[in-house]
């Protein structure tokens, strides 16, 4: 089963997006809150949770208005799950649990006619509501339907009798001339006022008697309501970042010019934009190379996120997609916490390598893994990063990797690399670097082409460093010495 | 007076009702005013808990609340059971209170009520704007005692102050604490609010002659102003009552140098009950009590046990 900690979901901007939703009801918070991920088992539920917001998100433009007033009805809803398990065990529900019951019912006879129009277009299986008239006959039996709960007098005779008497007893205190006089009513009220209690209780008993044969159906509504109340977040969170209906496949991974919303929305805020990427990958393992500041680990998260948001049936942020269904889904990313644990960075890196390639190897499994062995000597590193490489193209997962080290590419099934600076000319930037006067770092990031390109057969060697180094223009000796080198 | 006395505190739209101490006399007067609102809509809530029928502090017996029919009340939800009118729930209001959420309720016969309403300033405010909304036509805040009360006034427009032997074996103590109550609940409104400045309080008053009091104002932190002399014919300005802290005899010397004291957010005190029998056994001279509290406060002095007298005159 898929499981992600909170570190992960931050890291790789899935909880940017839970965060980005908003849920109107309870039920919907605590379904975004526990964002549950589809088991490879359950891909028939997992299609037609795509296909519901699917139809959703293509439905939003037109039936923008009534989504609205549907999530107005959701905001409104209050969560009684309390009270319907004490209904349940057969609790006497009090005045207020009441009122809030019907308060429930009422929302869903709301939504009923509101939920059936959008159906008619958008036809969302697997979600539905029963009549609530029923349990409202039972909490309000003269039809006011009005927001308040009152047992009225007419609830039973014995009530109305004990009513009247009280209201004869409060005429009567009121005309009391003595002390003496007034404490007599006084008791006499008091006697009355425990007799109507006791027949209140009576009454209420009698509803949660009634309301009983509905629990489930009130249960199963809280959880329609929920559904509901993502359905439409999933499709106006769609809408705003042009999600995709992704395929499932049986192994195959290809994603399209995918993006990930947390660094879109922050480029944007700094006047630049995401390069999508596109990448396609199969059982075995997969490695991306390139320069340091190509954004391989982007690359490596927004895979992540995409793979995870089918799993929790959402659009993907991609152009297209197929994805396989995973077993479970690890990452190994660059860790802060690594340094907390006592162990080295090294040797915890290891600790967790393990531990993750445990899970990995219990199913069909997505592994990621960004700059293994990163913290020891790059001779040593490379060996190591070339053992794991081939111990992964033969495991039962789609594997990615990003390296820098020499010779892993080799050993993959498939060879990523950034394309960086490889279609710049390095004496166009010289020149604007120099006019600019700037920080040239800050330049350089801005040619940087993000994007990733397959490599097929033996990669060139890399000259992205020696690119930057002629930008920067690096002392001419020294060049020099470098390109006789390379 | 009494008549103008009476119209005023019809007129308030929303009335806090405070106390002292305890068995002050606030219940009376609070049921004094539920008995006379002839089939007006009255909104009733508490600041915090009030209302039982025995004082849990002293054990005296107390007088429960008594609402009309039609009354609504915001309550904890945990006291509508000890409550014995017959309820409609009219709403929830997602305030939390030790004793269950705060809930709104329409009294469908007249009863007595038990109240533990919101403690924090913003959700009274709340509170009273949904009476409003459902149909009331005046909101009764029955306000806590001593300090705390003196917050109820940045929601209500109009106070009553009640007092009695409860507060103090010494009768001139009891006189003196609420005469200084009564002045720092009467202080002036502000016309104009002073900007918030990042000068020290002396460098702002030498500057522009009026200062922003940020938080409380304290004896420790005005008697070294008044020593210095910077303090004269000067405006302090403080948010509201709650935030003036400082002695009577302060007080005194601020107004002795023409300082003007004054709040953001202000309310009128329409009347000061008085209550000669202390709970804990010891009795004041009705008529001194109250010809010494009238003689420190100008508004009009009412007797809570004379009920029959005073009250009815309201």
């Amino acid at each position: 089963m898929i499981s992600i900690g909170f570190d992960d979901k931050v890291k790789i901007g899935l909880q940017y997006i839970t965060d980005s939703l908003h849920p109107c009801s309870p039920f919907g918070v605590e379904r975004v809150r526990k964002l549950r991920f589809y088991a490879p088992d359950e891909r028939a539920e997992l299609e037609s949770e795509l296909d519901n917001t699917d139809r959703a998100q293509k439905a939003a433009d037109a039936l923008g208005s009534l989504y609205e007033k549907i999530m107005l009805v959701l905001c409104q809803m209050k969560d009684v799950r309390g009270s319907i398990n004490r209904l349940s065990e057969g609790a006497c529900l009090d005045h207020v649990e009441l009122f809030e019951l019907k308060g429930f019912l009422l929302r869903v006879s709301e939504l009923i006619p509101l939920f059936t129009r959008m159906n008619e277009t958008v036809h969302a299986e697997g979600i539905a509501f029963s009549d609530p008239e029923g349990a409202l006959d039972v909490l309000d039996p003269e039809h006011t339907r009005s927001r308040g709960f009152y047992i009225p007098d007419g609830a039973s005779e014995p009530l109305r009798t004990i009513r009247r008497e009280k209201k004869r007893l409060e005429q009567r205190l009121y005309e009391a001339r003595t002390d003496a006089e007034k404490e007599a009513v006084r008791a006499e009220r008091l006697r009355v006022c425990a007799g109507e209690d006791a027949e209140e209780r009576k009454i209420r008993r009698t509803m949660c008697d009634a309301l009983l044969p509905r629990v489930s159906a009130m249960r199963s509504d809280a959880d329609a309501a929920g559904r509901l109340d993502v359905l439409i977040q999933k499709a106006l969170f769609a809408k705003k970042y042009g999600g995709v209906r992704p395929e499932i496949t049986e192994t195959a991974l290809e994603l399209v010019d995918m993006v990930n919303p947390e660094l879109v929305d922050l480029l944007n805020k700094k006047g630049r934009a995401f390069v999508p990427v596109s990448i396609a990958a199969d059982r075995g393992a997969t490695v991306i190379t390139g320069a340091n500041m190509g954004g391989k680990s982007v690359a490596m998260k927004t895979v992540a996120l995409n793979v995870l948001l089918m799993h929790a049936g959402f659009p993907v942020c991609a152009k297209a997609a197929r994805i396989p269904m995973f077993h479970s889904v690890k990452m190994l990313f660059d860790d802060a916490q690594s340094m907390q644990s006592g162990l080295s960075g090294f040797g915890s890196e290891i600790v967790r390598f393990n531990a993750a390639l445990k899970d990995v190897e219990q199913g069909y499994s997505l592994f990621l893994i960004d700059e293994l062995a990163r913290g020891t000597n790059p001779d040593e590193g490379a060996v190591i990063v070339q053992a794991v490489t081939r111990y992964l193209n033969g495991a039962n997962a789609i594997s990615i990797l990003a390296t820098h080290y020499d010779g892993v590419a080799e050993n993959a099934r498939t060879h990523y690399q950034i394309i960086g600076l490889k279609d710049v000319d390095p004496d166009a930037i010289r020149v604007e670097l120099q006019a600019a006067g700037e920080d040239g770092v800050a330049i350089i990031a801005r040619h940087m082409n993000y994007g990733l390109y397959r490599v097929e057969g033996k990669a060139d060697c890399p000259r992205d460093a020696l690119n930057i180094c002629q930008m920067l223009s690096l002392k001419p000796e020294i060049l020099e010495r470098i390109e006789r080198a390379y | 007076m009494n008549t103008a006395l009476f119209d005023a505190i019809r007129r308030a739209k929303t009335l806090s009702i405070v106390g002292m101490c305890k068995n002050a006399g606030k219940t009376t007067v609070l049921n004094r005013l539920l008995a006379e609102s002839h089939g007006r809509v009255l909104g009733l809530t508490s600041i915090g808990r009030d209302g039982e029928s025995v004082d849990v502090v002293t054990g005296t017996e107390k007088p429960g609340i008594f609402v009309p029919e039609g009354t609504l009340i915001a309550t904890a939800k945990d006291l509508l059971s000890l409550s014995d009118i017959t309820q409609e729930i009219v709403c929830t209001t997602g305030i939390p209170t030790p004793l269950g959420e705060v809930v709104l309720v329409r009294a469908r016969s007249a009863g007595s009520v038990q109240l533990a309403g919101p403690s924090i300033t913003s959700q009274l405010r709340t509170v009273s704007d949904l009476f409003f909304s459902l149909g009331a036509e005046q909101a009764i805040i029955d306000g806590a005692l001593g300090r705390k009360s003196l917050g109820a006034r940045t929601v209500a427009e109009s106070v009553i102050l009640c007092t009695g032997a409860s507060y103090d074996m010494r009768m001139e103590n009891v006189v003196s604490d609420t005469a200084n109550v009564f002045r720092v609940m009467n202080l002036k409104k502000a016309e104009t609010v002073p900007e918030a400045s990042e000068l020290s309080l002396a460098d702002v008053l030498k500057e522009t002659g009026e200062a922003l009091v940020p938080g409380a104002l304290s004896d420790s932190a005005i008697l070294p102003l008044l020593k210095s002399g910077v303090l004269k014919n000067v405006r302090l300005v403080v948010k509201d009552p709650s935030k003036v802290l400082l002695s009577p005899d302060t007080l005194d010397k601020l107004a002795i140098r023409g300082v003007s004291l004054e709040t953001v957010e202000a309310a009128t005190v329409l009347c000061v009950t008085v209550n000669p029998v202390s709970a804990y056994g010891w009795k004041f001279d009705p008529d001194a009590f109250k010809r010494a509290v009238q003689a420190a406060v100008n508004v009009p002095v009412i007797n809570v046990k004379e009920a029959q007298h005073d009250l009815d005159r309201l």
